[in-house]
This record gives C-alpha cells, sequence and structure tokens, in this order.
C-alpha cells in the first residue's frame, strides 16, 4: 500500500514539473525564441572588452553584448519580438553528443570536419535562396564574405560519404572565423634559420627535446605527422608548381589529398611518427602552452593563429595570463614552408531550425562592424571583408586592419607591402614592418595568399577511419606493455593482496564459527595457496 | 485518499535520488556497454578491450599508480592519526585542521599551485609519473587521515594499559591492540583513496603534462568518440574497484567503518 503511495506521489510530481516548465519559458506570446550554441569566449559579450567604436555604448562606457543588440535590431528590422537563448561547447565533440542527447537548436558553429560529419549523418538543414540574395539589404553575409572563403566554401563538397551528393559547404554553413596552424617560438633560444629548415620536423628535434609541445588533441596531431612522413612527396610537389608543371589549384588540391590521407598503410606510418614525437615533447597541451611559452618555459609551441596572436600580444606587453608583470619578450609565429593546416568555424542550422531567425542571426554578426566587434573581442580573424559598394560599412575591416598594423612608409624602419588582395577580392595593401609581415602578429592574423596557397584543409575522416585513428592516438598516448609484463604485474598484485589477506586473517577464520556465509568460503580459498 | 505521514517518506528524497542519480544511469552505462553503434546486443566491446594490450597496459598502469598513491598515503597517514589520536595535547585539533584544511581549497587551484611549484623545482617535464603521483598524495591524504584518525580515536586507553600488564612490547602492543581495532579506517581509507586515484585524470594532464594516461582519461576521451566503449571501460573500472573494496574488506558487514563520517 506505502509503496504504491509513494509511486503516485512520484508520478504526480513527474506529470507536474514538464508543465512547470513550459510555463516558465513561454513569457510572452509572439517573442521567437532562437536557440544558439556556439564555442566559448566566441562572440563579443560586452563590457569593457569591447571594441570602442562609433555604435551606442552604456553609460559607463562598456558596451552592450552583441546579442541584445541582434534582439534590438531584428525587432526593429523584421517586427517581431526575439530572444536568444545562447549556450556554449568547449569541445566539438562536446556539441555533438549534446546534439545526440536530443538537444534541440537553431543555430550551431562547429569546426570544418563537425559540419562534414553532420552533413553526412543528415543532421543539417540547407540555407533557403534567400540567404544568397545579394540584392536584398539585410543579407550581410553573402555581401560581405571574402570571396576567398567564397570560393573555398562553394567549390568544396560537403558530404563525402555519398558519390551522389554534390551540395558544397557553401550550400549548409556560413564561415564565422579562420585560421592557419604554426608554431609559436621564442627567437631567443630558437634559431631562425634552422627552424625554417626544420619545419614541421621541429617536433622531432633532439635540441629542442622537453622544449616543444603539441596539442592534446588527435587531429591536430595526426596532421603533424602526416606532414613529417611525407614530406618528400610535399617537396616535391612544391618543386612542381615552381617550374610551373602545377597550376596553383592542382598543387593545393594534390597536397590536400596527401594531408587527408587515412589508408591502413598510412594510419601505421603515422603511428611510429607520433610515438617519436610522443617521446621528443614537453607536454600535450589544450590551454597551459600560451602561459607556458610566454614564461618562457618551452621554446616551441604548436598553436592555431589566433591563439598565436594573443599569446605574442601578451608577451609583448610583459604580462602573463593574469595580468601579472613578466619580463617583457617577443615571440615569433611560423608557419612551415611545406605545408600548413586551414581550419575554419561555420555557423549551421540543425534540421528543425527556425531558419529565418538563423539567418538572420548569422546577418547581423556578418554586418561588417559587428564583425569587427568579435574579431576584436575573440582575437581570430574573421571571415567578413565589406562589400566595396557599399559606403557605410564597406571598408570597415580593411580600416581596421590598418588600424592595428598599417605603418607609414616614411617613418617606418623597414617597411614592406602587405597584399591581402586575395582576401578582399578588391586592391587590399598597405604597408607593415617587415617583423609584423613576416614572423609577428600579422604574419599570423592574416596570412598572405602565398601561404594560404601551401593550407590544406582537413576534412572529416569518415566513420571507420576516425575509429582506427582514435585507437592509434590511445596507443599512442599511453605506455604499452608487453603481454607478458602484463601478465606478471597482474600476478604480483594478486601476490600482494594474498599475502595481505593471509596477514590480515591468517588462518583465523573459522566459518563454522560465525554464520556460514557464501563470500567467507570464498577468502578462504584464495588463502589456500 | 488522505496521505498518512510516516517516518519512512523522509526517505522518498533519497529514493528519488537513488533512482535517477545512481540506479538507472547504472543501467544506461550497462546498456551502452553491451551494445554497438547501431544498437543491437554484442560483446564486440568487451573482446576489443580484453584483446587490445594497451587498454589492459592502461589498466595496469593505473592500478599500479593508485596502490603506490594508497600505499604512500597510509604510511603517511598511519603514524600522523596514531600518534594524533593518542596525545594528551589540548589543542590537537589544529594540527588535524591542518591537514584537513587543503580540502577544502579548490582542488584546480591546488594543483596548479604544485604545478607551478615542480615547474620551480624543475621536476615538471621530467618526472611525469612521480609528479603524477605526487599530487594524487598530496590530494588524496586527507581522505586517509580522517577516518584512520576516528578509527583511533576510539581505542580504549585501558586496552593497551592491558596489554602492556600482560607484558606485550610495543611492536605486539601494535600487531595485536592497533593494527586489528584500526583495520575498519584503514579499510575505509584505501576505499575511499583507492578509486579516485584510478580516475583522476586532471591530477595526470596537469603534472603529467598529459603525458601519462590513467583510465578515468581513458573513459572521458572514449565518451568523446565512442560511447559504447567509453561505458565498457567505465564498467570494467567498476568491477575492478568493487573487487578491491570487497579484498579489502570494506565491504564487511561484521565491522562497521567508522571512519566514513566525511
Amino acid at each position: 500500500m506505502k509503496t504504491k503511495r509513494i509511486g503516485a506521489l512520484m508520478l504526480a510530481a513527474a506529470a507536474l514539473l514538464p508543465t512547470l516548465m513550459t510555463a516558465a519559458s513561454c513569457a510572452s506570446d509572439n517573442t521567437i525564441v532562437l536557440r544558439v550554441f556556439n564555442w566559448e569566449e566566441y562572440i563579443d559579450e560586452g563590457g569593457e572588452g569591447s571594441y570602442q567604436y562609433d555604435y551606442e555604448v552604456n553609460e559607463d562606457g562598456s558596451a552592450p553584448p552583441i546579442i541584445e543588440d541582434f534582439e534590438t535590431w531584428y525587432e526593429e528590422t523584421y517586427g517581431t519580438p526575439i530572444r536568444v537563448e545562447y549556450s556554449t561547447y568547449g569541445t566539438n565533440e562536446d556539441m555533438y553528443n549534446q546534439l545526440q542527447l536530443g538537444d534541440e537548436y537553431d543555430l550551431l558553429c562547429p569546426s570544418e570536419y563537425m559540419i562534414m560529419k553532420l552533413a553526412a549523418e543528415d543532421y543539417l538543414q540547407p540555407y533557403t535562396d534567400d540567404f544568397f540574395n545579394e540584392d536584398i539589404e539585410e543579407n550581410y553575409y553573402i555581401r560581405n564574405v571574402s570571396p576567398y572563403i567564397r570560393n573555398m566554401f562553394e567549390s568544396n563538397r560537403i558530404n563525402r560519404e555519398d558519390e551522389n551528393d554534390t551540395s558544397t559547404w557553401a550550400d549548409y554553413a556560413a564561415g564565422y572565423m579562420w585560421g592557419v596552424t604554426g608554431f609559436i617560438y621564442n627567437p631567443e633560444y630558437v634559431d631562425e634559420e634552422e627552424l625554417a629548415q626544420l619545419g614541421w620536423n621541429a617536433m622531432l628535434e633532439p635540441q629542442y627535446n622537453n622544449r616543444v609541445t603539441t596539442k592534446d588533441n588527435v587531429r591536430d596531431s595526426y596532421f603533424v605527422a602526416l606532414a613529417i612522413l611525407y614530406q618528400e612527396e610535399i617537396a616535391a610537389l612544391a618543386q612542381q608548381l615552381e617550374t610551373g608543371e602545377l597550376t596553383d589549384r592542382e598543387y593545393n588540391a594534390q597536397l590536400t589529398a596527401i594531408l587527408n590521407r587515412t589508408d591502413a598503410d598510412t594510419i601505421a606510418a603515422v603511428e611510429e611518427v607520433m610515438n617519436e614525437i610522443d617521446a621528443n615533447i614537453y607536454s600535450y597541451e589544450t590551454d597551459t602552452g600560451k602561459a607556458d611559452i610566454v614564461s618562457g618555459r618551452i621554446w616551441l609551441n604548436f598553436a592555431w593563429s589566433g591563439d598565436a596572436v594573443y599569446a605574442m600580444d601578451l608577451a609583448e606587453a610583459g604580462e602573463d595570463e593574469e595580468g601579472n608583470e613578466t619580463e617583457s619578450a617577443l615571440l615569433n609565429f611560423f608557419i612551415p614552408e611545406e605545408c600548413a593546416n586551414l581550419w575554419f568555424d561555420g555557423w549551421v542550422m540543425p534540421k528543425g531550425a527556425n531558419t529565418q531567425a538563423a539567418q538572420a542571426f548569422v546577418n547581423f554578426l556578418s554586418r561588417p562592424d559587428n564583425a569587427v566587434r568579435n574579431m576584436y573581442y575573440i582575437g581570430y580573424s574573421g571571415v567578413i571583408t565589406g562589400d566595396p559598394d557599399d559606403e557605410e560599412y564597406g571598408s570597415m575591416v580593411f580600416d581596421y586592419i590598418q588600424d592595428c598594423y598599417a605603418v607609414d612608409p616614411e617613418e617606418a624602419d623597414d617597411p614592406v607591402e602587405y597584399d591581402l588582395s586575395y582576401f578582399f577580392g578588391t586592391e587590399a595593401v598597405f604597408y607593415a614592418e617587415r617583423e609584423q609581415a613576416e614572423q609577428r602578429q600579422l604574419h599570423a592574423h592574416y596570412p598572405t595568399e602565398e601561404v594560404t596557397l601551401r593550407c590544406a584543409v582537413m576534412d572529416y575522416y569518415g566513420e571507420e577511419a576516425n575509429e582506427a585513428i582514435n585507437e592509434l592516438w590511445s596507443r599512442v598516448k599511453s605506455e604499452s606493455l608487453d603481454t607478458w609484463a602484463i601478465v606478471v604485474i597482474c600476478v604480483g598484485i594478486v601476490l600482494v593482496i594474498a599475502a595481505a589477506l593471509y596477514v590480515k586473517f591468517g588462518g583465523k577464520i573459522d566459518p563454522f564459527r560465525s554464520k556460514p556465509k557464501k563470500r567467507y568460503k570464498r577468502i578462504r580459498q584464495e588463502n589456500c595457496y | 485518499m488522505r496521505l498518512h505521514f510516516s517516518r519512512k517518506m523522509l526517505g522518498i528524497p533519497y529514493v528519488v535520488f537513488l533512482l535517477f542519480f545512481v540506479i538507472i544511469p547504472m543501467l544506461i552505462i550497462l546498456f551502452y556497454a553491451f551494445t554497438d553503434r547501431e544498437m543491437h546486443f554484442s560483446f564486440a566491446n568487451f573482446i576489443q578491450f580484453f584483446s587490445d594490450p594497451t587498454k589492459l597496459s592502461t589498466i595496469v598502469y593505473s592500478l599500479v599508480i593508485a596502490l603506490i598513491t594508497t600505499a604512500v598515503c597510509l604510511l603517511i597517514a598511519y603514524p600522523v592519526a596514531y600518534i594524533l589520536a593518542r596525545s594528551k595535547m589540548k589543542k590537537k585539533f589544529v594540527i588535524l585542521l591542518l591537514f584537513v584544511t587543503p580540502m577544502w581549497i579548490n582542488f584546480v587551484l591546488r594543483i596548479n599551485a604544485i604545478r607551478e611549484l615542480l615547474s620551480w623545482i624543475g621536476l615538471l617535464g621530467e618526472t611525469n609519473y612521480f609528479n603524477t603521483i605526487l599530487g594524487m598524495v598530496y590530494d588524496f591524504l586527507p581522505f586517509m587521515i580522517l577516518p584512520l584518525y576516528t578509527t583511533m580515536l576510539k581505542i580504549e586507553e585501558s586496552l593497551y594499559e592491558a596489554s602492556a600488564d600482560l607484558g606485550a612490547g610495543g611492536f605486539t602492543t601494535f600487531q595485536r591492540v592497533t593494527l586489528p581495532l584500526s583495520m575498519p579506517g584503514i579499510a575505509s581509507g584505501i576505499t575511499m583513496v583507492f578509486l579516485p586515484s584510478m580516475t583522476n585524470y586532471v591530477v595526470s594532464d596537469m603534472l603529467g603534462n598529459s603525458k601519462v594516461t590513467i583510465i578515468g582519461k581513458f573513459i572521458y576521451e572514449y565518451f568523446g568518440t565512442n560511447w559504447h566503449m567509453g561505458s565498457m571501460v567505465a564498467l570494467i573500472l567498476l568491477i575492478v574497484v568493487f573487487l578491491s573494496t570487497w579484498l579489502t574488506g570494506g565491504l564487511r558487514e561484521n565491522e562497521t567503518v567508522r571512519g566514513a563520517n566525511l
């Protein structure tokens, strides 16, 4: 009886709960809810860290978060109130797990390979035709996106699992931030020319033993190992490019193919390289590397370009991450001659998303003033360049870059022309200090066309290869014992436990005196040897 | 229908808690461990685990790290607990407090502090396994001291006197009186140190520079890519821990574990 009553009580509580929750969530009747799921710290959150641009600021001088601005803008433009439910994740895999658990969102911001995985598993909804109409004023994304990024998105197929699916990245994704990988290095300890000679081999170089770090993440580590493994083939390609045998396009396509190899032989060979790297590096890290390179504990740090800019800024200012003073040092960024990884994060809509609101959000973030705000806040490079015909916003991004890096050629010591025309699609040249252009923040922030030519995007490996590579990763990261050693240690542990038990009970157990329970018998059997 | 209040109803919150946070999750782990990606019943994960030297090695390494951590904790904690419990000092709670206070300071902060310290000495990145064990011992020591101390506090002084009266020397007294009577404390201390030191991968990541892989990290990484294998590893860990707890007598009913009052 009693249990039944408890059960009834619980049922009642369970039945009430959802009603309560829905009652709380729909405060207003016609407010649209837009559920955005983004990386942590990957949007302008307002406050004092905001870029002081000519937009309205709070009374205390701090800016409102960009999301609030969006809500206001949306209501003004489309006449319906909107509320953004914004949540964040730490890794692509976390995001994927949330999706699998059944969480529903209107807009996600995964990295390129995760976008491809989601597309292959049919999670995504394509952007509507409206989104690509350049005549609509509010279509800021398509009007302002960099032609370089646009071309890349339009010329790559998204679903490699299905031969018949010809849709491209552009159909399903709108770019947000992008960058390359390389090394941050401390020129005090690392010779520039030597490093240029070594390229990715620096990971294996004995003189950097215990002074170089890599990322604690399988894809980045796999890429580096591939670059080392196939360096001769890659060098031969570069040779062919130089002699004119290959066009830029062919060269990049072939390079990308090499750096996406996942056949069994490659995986086996990569394992050896990764083991060598494992023996040479100081640590696998996700965020301690920046502090370690700034403090001088390590000399070389595999880094994403945005992080590199951040670390170089810190070192230059003579501060550590907590703002304590440290010895001011200059750090450089190095993108190996042979190849590098080009990554991007993009906005995608899962099936069932509110496409109108989601696309409006992407467009709002792509308005050049907002793009600059985000870039300033996050420190990465956005995909927005600005529409040259737009008088109000057209030149904002280029102005921002010039604000950061341009110098007066008359006054600077060693100015060089820095050409970003490939990225902007119009003439975009300015003068920068040679150091900035060749090895410092600018080099990392906006690599030149020559650098991007040798950059390859890493695709989603596919289910099967992914599993094999994850297994490989766990083998590399853990210490592997021989079978006999496992047996010896296991036997040793069992003997120690048996000895301990013997000391503890020492034959003193009389199973018939206390209650004859089964487990005493079992313990006694163990004592027999 | 009128609901009669009875004392048993005070247990409802616990029953609900047990159901939602212990029993159902356990069943889910069990379900995932024995299914494949298509959600069909399969032993594939089980077979794969035991045929893969990497996974077995990792289990063995974790076991060894946990055993050493537990042993070192016991070696440090036992004398301390004994001295504290038997001393006539008036302010001995102050000393006890000194051992326990670190527990109240944020864990990440403590591990970061050790990391800086090791880096300053020059051991960081050099002795990854030593660093990991050091961090674990530092972190879990209070969990060993407290149960030992409370158990030993309850050993009657008269027992020591009787032992001395009967002519037992120091070692015999220890062997016949102190050790057997502090067994419950040892058992609960071991249980509370052993399991976390097999799974606390934050310590091995921070102090071992992510070059030390223990079983907890394994589970974490698998849950990023393959929940089924992750569940299987978690299940096997559960069994290992269950076995070791049973062996140390943590589950023996006739000895009330008095120390587990943290």
